[in-house]
């Protein structure tokens, strides 16, 4: 069914104001992938981004791309979107810099060997290529490592996995968007909703009528939410991150661990990217960096890496995570008709965008998914058994 | 390619030393620094890009630029303009990008410091401000990543302009030397080699230090940058061969190294850097061939055009340089001539081994736009710069700016700011000042910006602080 979109698009009130089919509030991966999707379907959207594309979480994330999760729909998920992953430069025409260089999980006890042995079991039933390794086979695998100073015990490896740049990924979606008619408007702030007959999107510039709004506003969904009176239990918190300057390539996998909260990689411009999680990190938007994130990244990553001391940190940063209560994304309706969230992605927003959006645009042009997503939609809070993703940093 | 006569200077070169160039044994002085022992060994070739892998040579000799990184004893991307070479010390040109040394041993340490100013950069604007501070009573941290104080007043070797007060016929590194000697008798500590890396809110401002392999924390009540400015790059196709330096680059190599960067020069711009470096050049023996303007006129002072016109060197203004050529370094330069910034169809070209750009600074302001002040597009001032009020404090409490790095001015006027600069800090610390001194510190600095070459960093000024 060109369900949504062709039966409201019959009325024929508001017509000196601009018209859209979908009114995507969020220019990050998510906006601007999802814009990609409904083009395809032939449905117009617009894009509504407050800064520059990637302003938000997007161009300030690590560009990992992990299917280690340890719940199925997370797993799932990330699989599906590898799938997208692999195709995209020649769907898209751009060079997106993706590098399947594997993904480390690293086990630093008795009781974290057991559970990602449990893990892998999930994964491999799921049809994913990971292995256990001991930690003999880490070191074969990542001679760079120093596995004693990271005291790591054993790991998890799937080769699969890997990293791309969310600048070009980005851009590859608005630029792919954009040519089969979709709309981007940088630099343009939603102030409000308003809910009659279709939405009304209040921007300083202009008005606009949408007859969908889907809501991909990153850590700012909540505020979007409350617009037309959905209530969002996500909560705004910072994340730091830092580059070096580049390498010729010594680090082939990411590496994470959930212990200490760090992740990195090396990007295919060299330089090394990561970011360590802190536990003690208030709620609340701010982006500034901090010096305990800086030495507390320095003193993780020279003890994974000892040479790594003779290294230069290029820059450092900070973005903002948008967590809910179970570290799962919110996909889907709301109580609000054709009002759609795409939101509440913790740290792996980047990596499932390629298929969340994908999905989303079915259920906003078609009315059902090709993959159940009723899990993730924000009815589960209600009901007050979640199940929360334990492989996250942060 | 050492200097070994100069009317002006002489050299304290220090000790002999050799040390290994990718397996070859190089002499060298323990005074220089890794990049000018090389230039002085006729090497331009330092490294070569990461993406299109193409030579690169130094550019800015100041630490700002990263043309010149290389391999230094195993540890990748140094920056050796402002690392001094040591005996024994083995250096690479690197290849695109760097490899990272396996086992070598790397001890850091740390520390944490105290004070209640601290300024950045000891550049005639930070060393002014740090001794008025200082005097006082106030207690100063003086921080800067060159291995030698004074900034780009070091290597000037021409008398200042304007009254007896403003030093005026006193040449630059005498000045630098007497602000040095007022600094050495003061309790200012003054930290080289020493490279702020960070701006960070920790209850109280905090500033990152980094140096050797020391990391300092340092927590100031009260912060003052005065961070210089950087060269301006001009676009054209060969303006990365090594051999295409700026000119602030080129006279750190004459005149704090005594080494001779090249043989035959095109100076590139007539302000009076351009002046003032061709004239240094010629100085030491080096040919100016020309010196190129784009404007119809000559921007520097006519004394400075006047010195050099008369020892033969042409001024051709309405031309620029198209591209520069030459296999591996510059061999040469397509000038063009311009009428109403167009190209006429007329052209030559000039054989040289260097290209000097002196073509307009840009504050150096990273530290101020990290910590969040508020910013401003001045093009008079050379570009961005931090918003400042008449007592040079920013938009943010308790952090100062001076010298270039507030707006791009000259060193007479970066000594005043310093000094106003560093009394209201003290004042606002508690400490008494004289009120008449400072009176007559905002005089001075009207009085150096009454000239005509004082009226573009004025209308910058009047345009930040909101008057017509
Ligand atoms: C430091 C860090 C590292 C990360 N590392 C990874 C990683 O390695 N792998 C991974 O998969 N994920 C990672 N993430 C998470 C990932 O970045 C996010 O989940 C993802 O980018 C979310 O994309 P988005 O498009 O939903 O949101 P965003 O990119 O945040 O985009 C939302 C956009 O909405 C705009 N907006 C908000 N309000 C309005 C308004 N009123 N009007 C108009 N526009 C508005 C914002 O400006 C913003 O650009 C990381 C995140 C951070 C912060
Ligand atoms: C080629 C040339 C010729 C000139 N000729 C004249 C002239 O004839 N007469 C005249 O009046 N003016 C002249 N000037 C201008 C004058 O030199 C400058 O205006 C003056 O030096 C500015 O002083 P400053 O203290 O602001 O900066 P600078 O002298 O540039 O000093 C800045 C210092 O800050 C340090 N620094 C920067 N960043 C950091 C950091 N992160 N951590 C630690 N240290 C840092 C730098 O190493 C440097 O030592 C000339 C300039 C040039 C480039
Ligand atoms: S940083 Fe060394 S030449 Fe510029």
């Amino acid at each position: 069914m060109r369900g949504i979109v062709s039966e409201a698009n019959n009325s024929e009130a508001f017509s000196e104001a601009k018209m859209s089919d979908v009114a995507v509030i969020g220019g990050g991966i998510n906006g601007c992938a999802l814009a990609y999707e409904l083009a395809k379907k032939g449905v117009n959207a617009t894009v509504f981004e407050k800064g520059y594309l990637g302003s938000g979480a997007t161009g300030r994330c690590g560009g990992g791309i992990r299917q280690q999760f340890d719940t199925e729909d997370n797993i799932r998920l990330v699989m599906e979107s590898v799938k997208i992953f692999e195709k995209m430069e020649k769907e898209l025409g751009y060079d997106i810099e993706y590098d399947q260089g594997g993904y480390l999980v690293l086990a630093h006890s008795d009781e974290e060997k057991e559970r990602f042995k449990k893990n892998v079991e999930l994964q491999r039933s799921m049809g994913l290529g990971v292995n256990f390794l001991e930690k003999e086979e880490i070191k074969e695998l990542c001679p760079i490592l120093d596995v004693d100073g990271a005291k790591a015990v054993g790991a998890t490896f799937c080769q699969t996995d890997g990293h791309a740049n969310p600048f070009r990924v980005t851009e590859a979606y608005a630029k792919n968007a954009e040519r089969l008619g979709a709309e981007i408007k940088t630099f343009t702030e939603v102030k409000g909703i308003k809910k009659e007959k279709r939405f009304e999107i209040i921007t300083e510039k202009e008005k606009m009528f949408a007859d969908v709004v889907v809501n991909a506003a990153g850590c700012y969904s909540k505020q979007i939410a409350e617009m037309v009176g959905v209530k969002l239990p996500n909560k705004p918190y910072r994340h730091e991150i830092l580059a070096t300057e580049s390498l010729k390539p010594v680090l082939k996998p990411m590496i994470i661990s959930f212990m200490d909260g760090i992740y990195f990689c090396q990007h295919k411009t060299g330089q090394i990217v990561g970011g360590i999680g802190n536990p003690d990190e208030p709620s609340g938007i701010n982006t500034e960096s901090s010096f305990w994130f800086l030495e507390k990244m320095a003193s993780t990553i020279t003890r994974y890496i000892p040479s790594f001391k003779n290294l230069n940190v290029l820059r450092q940063w900070a973005g903002m995570y948008d967590v809910t209560p179970d570290a799962r994304p919110i996909l889907g309706k709301t109580n609000v008709k054709n009002f759609f969230v795409v939101c509440g992605f913790s740290g792996h927003g980047f990596m499932v965008a390629p298929v969340t959006a994908k999905l989303m645009s079915e259920l906003i042009v078609d009315g059902k998914t090709s993959m159940p997503i009723d899990n993730l939609s924000i009815e589960r809070f209600k009901k007050g058994v979640i199940r929360k993703e334990g492989a996250v940093v942060g | 390619m050492r200097i070994s006569e100069h009317p002006i200077l002489s050299f304290d070169r220090g000790k002999k030393i050799t040390f290994l160039f990718n397996g070859k044994k190089i002499s060298a002085y323990e005074n220089e620094t890794v990049a000018s022992a090389l230039t002085a060994a006729g090497i331009n070739v330092l490294s070569r890009s990461i993406k299109y892998n193409r030579p690169r040579g130094f550019f800015c000799g100041i630490g700002k630029c990263s043309s010149c990184l290389m391999t230094v004893d195993g540890v990748p991307n140094v920056k050796t303009c402002v690392t001094p070479v040591k005996d024994g010390m083995v250096v690479e040109s690197q290849d695109g990008k760097g490899n990272l040394p396996e086992n070598k041993e790397f001890k850091s340490k740390k520390e944490t410091l105290h004070a209640d100013v601290a300024v950045v950069g000891a550049g005639p604007a930070g060393l002014s401000a740090a001794i008025t501070a200082s005097k006082h009573g106030a207690d100063v941290l003086l921080i800067d990543e060159n291995p030698v104080a004074g900034g780009q007043l070091i290597k000037q070797t021409h008398k200042f302009f304007g009254s007896k007060e403003h030093k005026a016929g006193v040449r630059g590194i005498e000045i630098a030397k007497l602000l040095l000697n007022e600094i050495e008798n003061s309790n200012v500590n003054l930290l080289l080699n020493a490279g702020v890396i960070g701006y960070y809110k920790d209850n109280s401002h905090m500033l990152a230090v980094v140096q050797n392999s020391k990391l300092i924390k340092v927590y100031p009540k009260k912060i003052i940058v005065a961070t210089g400015a950087s060269e301006n790059m001009l676009a054209f196709p060969g303006n990365d061969l090594p051999g295409v330096v700026g000119a602030g680059g080129v006279q750190t190599l004459m005149n704090v190294y005594g080494i001779r960067p090249g043989n035959s020069v095109l100076m590139v711009g007539a302000g009076n850097v351009g002046l003032i470096v061709s004239y240094q050049l010629m100085q030491a023996g080096i040919n100016v061939k020309m010196v190129v303007e784009a404007l119809p006129k000559i921007g520097g002072y006519i004394v400075h055009a006047a010195k050099l016109r008369r020892l033969g060197v042409p001024i051709l203004t309405s031309h620029t340089v198209k591209n520069a050529y030459g296999n591996g370094r510059v061999e040469g330069a397509r000038i063009v001539k311009l009428e109403n910034w167009k190209e006429t169809g007329e052209g030559f070209d000039v054989d040289v081994d260097l290209i000097c750009l002196a073509v307009g600074l840009t504050p150096t302001c990273e530290i101020l736009f990290q910590a969040g002040c508020e910013t401003k597009y001045i093009p008079e001032l050379g570009g961005w710069v931090a918003r400042h009020d008449r007592n040079l404090e920013t938009s943010i409490k308790g952090i100062y700016v001076a010298g270039d790095c507030s707006g791009i001015e000259e060193a007479s006027t970066a000594m005043m700011e310093g000094r106003i600069a560093g009394m209201d800090a003290a004042e606002k610390l508690g400490f008494k000042i004289d009120e008449k001194e400072k009176k007559d510190a905002f005089e001075n600095l009207k009085t150096l910006r009454s000239g005509p070459f004082g009226e573009k960093p004025r209308i910058g000024k009047e345009k930040m602080w909101g008057r017509k």
